[in-house]
């Protein structure tokens, strides 16, 4: 075998070509620019051959083979447009189209309908004439141009499906559907989700999750992998439904989490209407999650996008020109003290953004008042995840090891693309071990789940440290306080599996992060990682989480990751920028919001206030939405946001990757830097004269290891270099709090995490409301029934501190003794977990 | 090989035992079909009768012996006397004939149908032999050899009957030295395709692959065929061994029998064989000494008839959803997890036991050049002697048809060879050999061995429209041209049997087939237009009548036809009232029945109690209505 040329040569249409050995004679063709006809077949899917549209004539062969399944074999004489083979095409497609909607196809009219069609499309209605939501996208339309079908010489049938619109983000009208199995392939085989399946046989053969389960009982993840690799219009996007074919696309960076995935923005006449996963070997292999395939549009291209500057006077917006908010905003921060003046950023931000607003803080004003809003959500376990960044590695390091460790992963509609990924180590053959408290995406497919009872996380990672260090004490492995003993056979096969491992590597996603104890929690699963030697990726939630720390967003961090205490980075930063930088102060602001002082000056990038309005003189709002009227901010700012903007973040791994501009910020909005720079000229200060992006980060890469990679060509991973250290004042542990009888129930709460600039997903993104549950209660269903609670109950949660009112929501997986809420943006409960009873709300 | 000997040495003995019983043996077949025909309560009724009168006997159930149209069959042998077979028996005739024979000695011969003695003696005077009969006469028993005489849950009863001497053969020989054996034998796939069996394995023994898997495939899914499911019942160890020797041949260290869950006797039986197996060790590390490590895992399949299919029988054991794969690659080369797999049929396996154990020169003596061998087929329909058969290859349709089953009752019209997948042949084509080749230039195919007989009361049109009707509804709808193809065929046969065809409609059928056959992924798409295409051409006249005429010639096709009480022949005897589901035959006793056609739903109840059970008989007619119409006219 071995002797045998990497080559073949064969004979396609009287051409002699030199291929490939292993390639389908279709791969052949089409790098030699032969036209084949195919609808099931997918460059990136396994062969089908179930459309038989690529039938060709082969010597030798007995009937006409499929293209797209025969391998190529020397000497193979191909004829592929032989009057038998179009024939027989013209024959198979007629079959094909007599189960498909085809006016739109075959109609004569086709060309000049359009001219006629004055009206708005309806939106409801997607069969029919010319109302094809793929209309001008359709392959099966190329292929029955490409072979001239003109008519079709048997009857239609039509299958009456009812058309599937209840699920967020994509609607199904299988009426269309020519079973291709490109949709199933995708999601068998790439996604590895196995939501959809062929269901019945013969005429009623259709496609769906099998069992008459809905999309979200199977299990999908609305990745929309399927609906992209559709060839019909028997999947579309609701919003991009009547969008038609985008014009032009940009490739740029997804800034909904940390993975970072690289995305094609789809444009058309200056607006985004689609996002497509890019194909992109480093990071996310051509796939994306719900947030980065659905979200995007609505989340940029919604109709409140603030568009010009307004400024609250007499309790009433009055719209300004950027001149006179510019004048001031200059004005206010000119007679600004730098100890009273805040400002918050959010790490959702570009690199180039963050620099310049903490260089703004920093000469501008003379303050370190400067922090991101990722402070609150790491809370006192911040600089314990530094340390995990401090160790991370790239994602691809999955591909080689045999044991993943997930904690507090789940990775179902966000980071699904580490959950591809994760599956595909499956079939290869690794283990994955998942510790969540929760019911989650990993649940099903791990080797093993541990499920800590609430409260007992340390001792449970503790013992983890414990079993897996390498001078074995010679004791029995110690039982760990609470109910995590009776885990303790479990624990030690984990740490069993964990040492044996090749190559073992630890995901940490955020379910830890809120808990009371997150620092001691992060703390064992650094020294977890050490004992056994495992590669660690945190995947943060927020995209540029990373950059926010290298640009010195914070006031303890200067750019660089350099500490804002050592007096010789300030001294050295002073000469880089030529002008004056203060020194720390003794008694830092370290609470921009909640320090119990009120500010002259809050600058909010980005942030949205939870509840009122932060105590301060003078408000500043700059973002993409308009602030909540409570927030009575004195100078509204309108932002651009990802799409408008060019620039760089850094995803968990440590990957600079580009932001590219694809349409122009809505109205008069501007990039924040824009702003930034505007202000501080107005303020007569120097090095703020950037006219772009390009510029800025120059700047960054003097400051700044490894920068200077602006067009993002590198794009290396690497783990965080940051000297300094976050200074978060210590609570005081207030021990484990367990369930007793006047409060049977611990409650565990999460925080919003999927959100943009402040603003979580699903106050601008329909769908989003369906998939993320925010402000439901999730309630064991045995724990229900003894509380006679039902499904939507409004519940009475009372705690020692709090008494609160939620819907219920009941599972079997939710586990017996605990409940669940993610708080909607602003709510807040207290200790994490909390113990509580519950009771149904008197009607 | 020491052990072996000695349990075949104990299996002799047992079977010795029962050869030459002290007491009377009983021998009832109570395979599936006898089942179906009464045979379990005639096995009641049996204990009960020896219970009753204190008779000692020795009750030994059996498989199935091949005539059909016998069961229940029940055999009977006294000591030191030949076994006597009695055929249609039912709980009061069994109890007749054991009290009479075992108590008075009488063995009441009029009853008998034939003695397996080897010749007439005083105590089979009459009454010819069994294998005499004209039915089993022409017939070859190399399959089929065991079904009727051993217990198939009786490892020992197999073994005494030079079983698993087969695989012991085998292990004397190099894995290539078998195939070779079998390559000289000629032996060619039963399951339908007929492809050399050893031309699979060659290929298969040199694929590299880390496991290779060995799968029998036991999914019998034509309509009208069981001759699978016989042989298992009958004789499962002969099946198992063959797999066995393909697995060694091979190299396979897994096998697969992939069943269908609809026989459940069959199952069980396995399930049994199986476990003996392993107790003999047949089964599991070293078996009989030669290093040869194999087990067998039994997959029940759920019903789809496409996994029938190599591939897709691949995909249903690897728990996906039954549907067949394009090839190549070839499963002998990448087949059950990615690995070398060989699917053979179960006859052919069956037929494995019998090269290996009596060498390739003895089993090329049946059959003819390039179609060695035997093969079974189930033969039913309207055919007078209906039944499970075994015959060379190379026997001519009218021998089969009309000396082993007797030919039909009404004029016989056409033969559908290979089940649904197959075609129908007219009388033309009676003196055609039985090979692979002969029925291939027919336009038919040998399928897995159905042969459906049909007379002139069948209507080629509704039964090409059946067998089409059962692929589209079994097709697994992957490839288009037979989703949607068959289905289009299937509703240009409905209109024409419903009497709205047009005469282009035939041209339609025509292409639209040779598209479905060409253009289909797999073998059940490739041959499901078969039986309208074969009825096409040879029973043409009769599609032109149903769409010219709009006359059924068999009056089959209901819309086409109607009911007719002739009031002169009519005695007003009120059976034909009683049955009728409707009430549309209405009249007094004894005056001619008004027959109302809009009340009628032709279910022929009627028409039938006219002919067997009413006083005068044939008063009741079905005509076209179309001629029926035209004679108004006149």
């Amino acid at each position: 075998m071995s002797k045998q040329s990497k080559k073949v040569t064969i004979n396609i249409d009287n051409q002699v070509l030199e291929v490939e050995r292993g390639l389908t004679i279709l791969q052949a063709a089409e790098q030699n620019n032969i036209y084949i006809p195919t609808l099931c077949a997918h460059k990136d899917l396994t062969p089908f051959g179930g459309c038989r549209m690529c039938i060709v004539e082969v010597e030798g062969m007995r009937g006409l083979p499929t293209a797209c399944t025969t391998p190529v074999v020397e000497g193979m004489v191909i004829r592929t447009h032989t009057a038998q083979v179009q024939a027989e095409r013209k024959e198979i497609l007629q079959l094909i189209l007599s189960e498909h909607t085809s006016s739109c196809l075959i109609c004569e009219e086709k060309d000049e309908c359009k001219d006629y069609m004055g009206t708005i499309r309806k939106a409801g209605v997607i069969t029919g004439c010319r109302f094809c939501p793929n209309d001008g996208q359709c392959e099966l339309q190329e292929v029955v141009e490409k072979l001239g079908i003109k008519e079709i010489s048997y009857p239609i049938y039509y299958r009456h499906l009812p058309v599937e619109k209840d699920d967020p983000f994509y609607d199904r009208d299988y009426n269309l559907c020519i079973l291709c199995g490109r949709c199933i392939r995708m999601c068998q085989e790439i996604r590895a989700a196995n939501t959809l399946a062929f269901k019945q046989r013969g005429r009623y053969t259709v496609i769906g999750p099998a069992y008459s389960r809905t999309h979200f009982e199977a299990g999908c993840e609305f990745c929309g992998a399927c609906v992209s690799v559709c060839p019909t219009g028997a999947l579309s996007e609701k919003v991009r439904k009547w969008e038609g074919k985008a014009e032009r696309e940009e490739i740029t960076t997804c800034p909904l989490c940390g993975v970072g995935c690289q995305m094609r923005l789809q444009v058309k006449g200056g607006r985004i209407i689609g996002s497509l996963p890019a194909e992109d070997p480093l990071v996310n292999n051509g796939q994306l999650c719900v947030k980065g395939r659905f979200c995007v549009t609505e989340l940029v291209g919604n109709y409140q996008r603030l568009r010009r500057p307004y400024k609250t006077q007499n309790d009433t917006k009055v719209a300004i020109s950027w001149d006179e908010a510019i004048q001031l905003a200059a004005e206010k921060l000119s007679t600004c003290s730098g100890e009273d003046f805040g400002m918050l950023i959010s790490p959702n931000c570009c690199n180039e953004d963050l620099y310049l607003a903490q260089k703004f803080a920093r000469i501008a004003v003379g303050s370190h008042n400067i922090d991101t809003t990722a402070r609150p959500f790491y809370g006192s376990g911040f600089n314990a995840y530094l340390d995990l960044m401090r160790m991370c590695v790239p994602l691809s390091e999955l591909r080689d090891a045999s044991v993943i460790l997930c904690v507090g992963l789940d990775a179902r509609f966000g980071r699904s693309v580490v959950g591809v990924e994760l599956r595909k180590a499956i079939s290869r053959g690794a283990k994955i071990i998942s510790i969540n408290p929760r019911h989650h995406s990993l649940s099903v497919i791990a080797d093993k789940w541990i499920q800590p009872v609430p409260g007992t996380e340390v001792s449970l990672f503790r013992s983890l440290v414990k079993l897996t260090e390498k001078k074995k004490t010679g004791t029995t492995p110690p039982k760990s306080k609470g109910k995590s003993g009776s885990l303790g056979d479990e624990l030690a096969t984990v740490a069993k599996m964990l040492k044996g491992a090749s190559a073992p590597m630890i995901l940490v996603g955020s379910e830890f992060l809120q808990y009371d104890q997150s620092p001691q929690i992060l703390e064992a699963i650094e020294k977890l990682a050490r004992n056994v030697g495992a590669g660690i990726l945190p995947l943060p939630a927020y995209n540029n989480l990373f950059g926010s720390i290298l640009m010195g967003a914070y006031p303890e961090l200067l750019p660089g990751g350099f500490s804002s205490a050592n007096k010789k980075r300030i001294d050295d930063l002073r000469k880089k920028w030529n002008a004056d930088v203060p020194h720390l102060p003794s008694r830092l602001n370290r609470k921009i919001l909640s320090s119990g002082r009120k500010l002259k000056v809050l600058y909010l990038i980005g942030k949205v206030p939870p509840n009122l309005r932060p105590p301060c003189d003078f408000l500043i709002s700059q973002n993409i939405y308009p602030p909540d009227p409570w927030h009575e901010a004195d100078l509204v700012l309108p932002a651009a946001a990802f799409t408008e903007v060019d620039g760089t973040f850094i995803n968990g791994e440590g990957r600079i990757q580009r932001v590219r501009k694809a349409v122009n910020p809505p109205g008069e909005a501007l990039p924040d830097w824009e702003i930034l720079c505007q202000i501080a000229q107005k303020m007569e200060k120097k090095g703020f004269n950037f006219s772009n992006v390009r510029e800025i980060h120059e700047d960054i890469s003097s400051l700044v290891k490894g920068f200077g990679d602006f067009d993002g060509t590198k794009r290396k991973a690497g783990p965080l270099i940051c000297e300094g250290r976050l200074t978060i004042p210590q609570t005081k542990s207030k021990g484990t709090k367990k369930a007793d009888k006047r409060f049977p129930l611990l409650l565990n709460t999460s925080v919003v995490e999927h959100t943009y600039r402040g603003f979580p997903l699903t106050t601008w993104v329909e769908g989003a409301r369906k998939l993320f549950a925010e402000g439901i209660v999730d309630i064991n269903s045995e724990d229900a029934r003894k509380a006679k609670i039902s499904e939507g109950d409004e519940v009475v949660v009372t705690s020692a501190h709090f008494e609160k009112i939620w819907p219920a929501r009941i599972s079997s997986e939710q586990s017996q003794g605990t409940l669940h809420i993610t708080l909607r943006q602003g709510e807040s409960v207290g200790p994490n977990p909390h113990p509580v009873r519950i009771r149904k709300k008197d009607v | 090989m020491n052990s072996f000997k000695k349990k075949r040495k104990a299996a002799q003995r047992k079977w010795d035992l029962l050869k030459t019983s002290k007491v009377p043996v009983i021998y009832l077949g109570t395979a599936s079909c006898g089942r179906a025909a009464g045979a379990m309560e005639v096995l009641t009724s049996v204990q009960k009768t020896l219970k009753q009168n204190r008779l000692k006997a020795k009750i030994v159930q059996v498989g199935c012996i091949g005539p059909c149209y016998l069961e229940p069959l029940m055999d009977i042998t006294l000591p030191g006397r030949p076994r006597i077979s009695y055929a249609n028996v039912n709980p009061e005739k069994a109890k007749r004939i054991v009290e009479s024979y075992l108590k008075k000695d009488d063995p009441l011969l009029q009853l008998a149908v034939g003695h397996f003695g080897d010749e007439n003696t005083k105590f089979t005077d009459g009454i010819p032999k069994f294998f005499d009969l004209p039915m089993l006469k022409p017939q070859v028993r190399v399959v089929l050899r065991n079904c009727g005489f051993i217990d198939p849950e009786e490892i020992d009863h197999y073994l005494a009957n030079e079983g698993y001497s087969g695989i012991m053969n085998a292990f004397g020989k190099k894995p290539e030295e078998i195939i070779a054996e079998v390559k000289e034998a000629g032996l060619r796939g039963r399951g339908g395709a007929g492809f050399p069996t050893y031309k699979k394995w060659e290929i298969c023994r040199s694929s590299p692959g880390k496991e290779k898997y060995m799968i029998c495939n036991a999914d019998e899914g034509d309509p009208g065929a069981f001759m699978n499911r016989s042989l298992i019942e009958g004789d499962p160890h002969s099946v198992l061994e063959g797999l066995l020797i393909a697995a060694y041949a091979i190299g396979a260290s897994h096998g697969y029998i992939y069943i269908r869950a609809e026989y459940p006797l069959a199952i069980a039986r396995l399930k049994k064989a199986i476990t003996q197996m392993k107790d003999y060790g047949f089964l599991g590390k070293n078996i009989g000494n030669s290093g040869f490590d194999f087990d067998i895992t039994i997959k029940e399949g759920a019903g789809a008839f496409v996994c029938g299919e190599e591939t897709a029988l691949i995909a249903s054991i690897e728990g996906k959803r039954g549907m067949p794969k394009s090839r190549p690659p070839f499963p002998a080369v990448s087949g059950l997890f990615g690995m070398p797999t060989i699917i053979n049929n179960v006859e052919t396996l069956g037929t494995l036991p019998n090269i290996l154990r009596n060498g390739a020169s003895w089993y090329k003596q049946f059959g003819t050049q390039g179609n060695h061998g035997t093969k079974t087929f189930s033969l039913v329909g309207k055919v007078r002697r209906s039944g499970l058969i075994e015959v060379p290859l190379g026997m001519t349709l009218r021998k089969i048809i009309f000396d082993i089953g007797g030919g039909s009752r009404k004029p016989f019209k056409a033969v559908q060879t290979g089940g649904p997948s197959g075609g129908c042949l007219s009388e033309e084509f009676l003196d055609t050999p039985v090979d692979y080749e002969s029925l291939d230039a027919a336009g038919s195919i040998m399928g897995s061995g159905g042969l459906i007989v049909m007379d002139e009361d069948t209507c080629v049109v509704d039964v090409a429209h059946y067998f089409l009707d059962f692929t589209q509804k079994e097709s697994c709808g992957k490839c288009s041209p037979c989703r949607v193809g068959s289905r289009h065929m299937v509703e240009i046969l409905e209109r024409i049997i419903k009497g709205h065809g047009q005469p282009e409609d035939l041209t339609k059928l025509q292409t639209l087939g040779e598209t479905v056959k060409r253009g289909s992924l797999c073998g059940l798409g490739q041959t499901a237009p078969n039986p309208v295409l074969t009825t096409l051409r040879y029973f043409r006249p009769e599609y032109l009548l149903h769409v010219t005429e709009k006359h059924c010639p068999a009056s089959v096709c209901r819309e086409l036809i109607e009911y007719r009480v002739i009031p002169e022949k009519c005695t007003g005897c009120q059976r034909c009232v009683s049955v009728c589901p409707t009430g549309a035959i209405t009249g007094p006793r004894a005056e001619p029945h008004n027959l109302d056609p809009s009340k009628c739903i032709k279910c022929r109840a009627c028409y039938e109690i006219c002919r067997f059970d009413a006083i005068a008989g044939d008063a009741i007619i079905i005509r076209s209505k179309r001629r029926a119409s035209d004679e108004q006219t006149k």
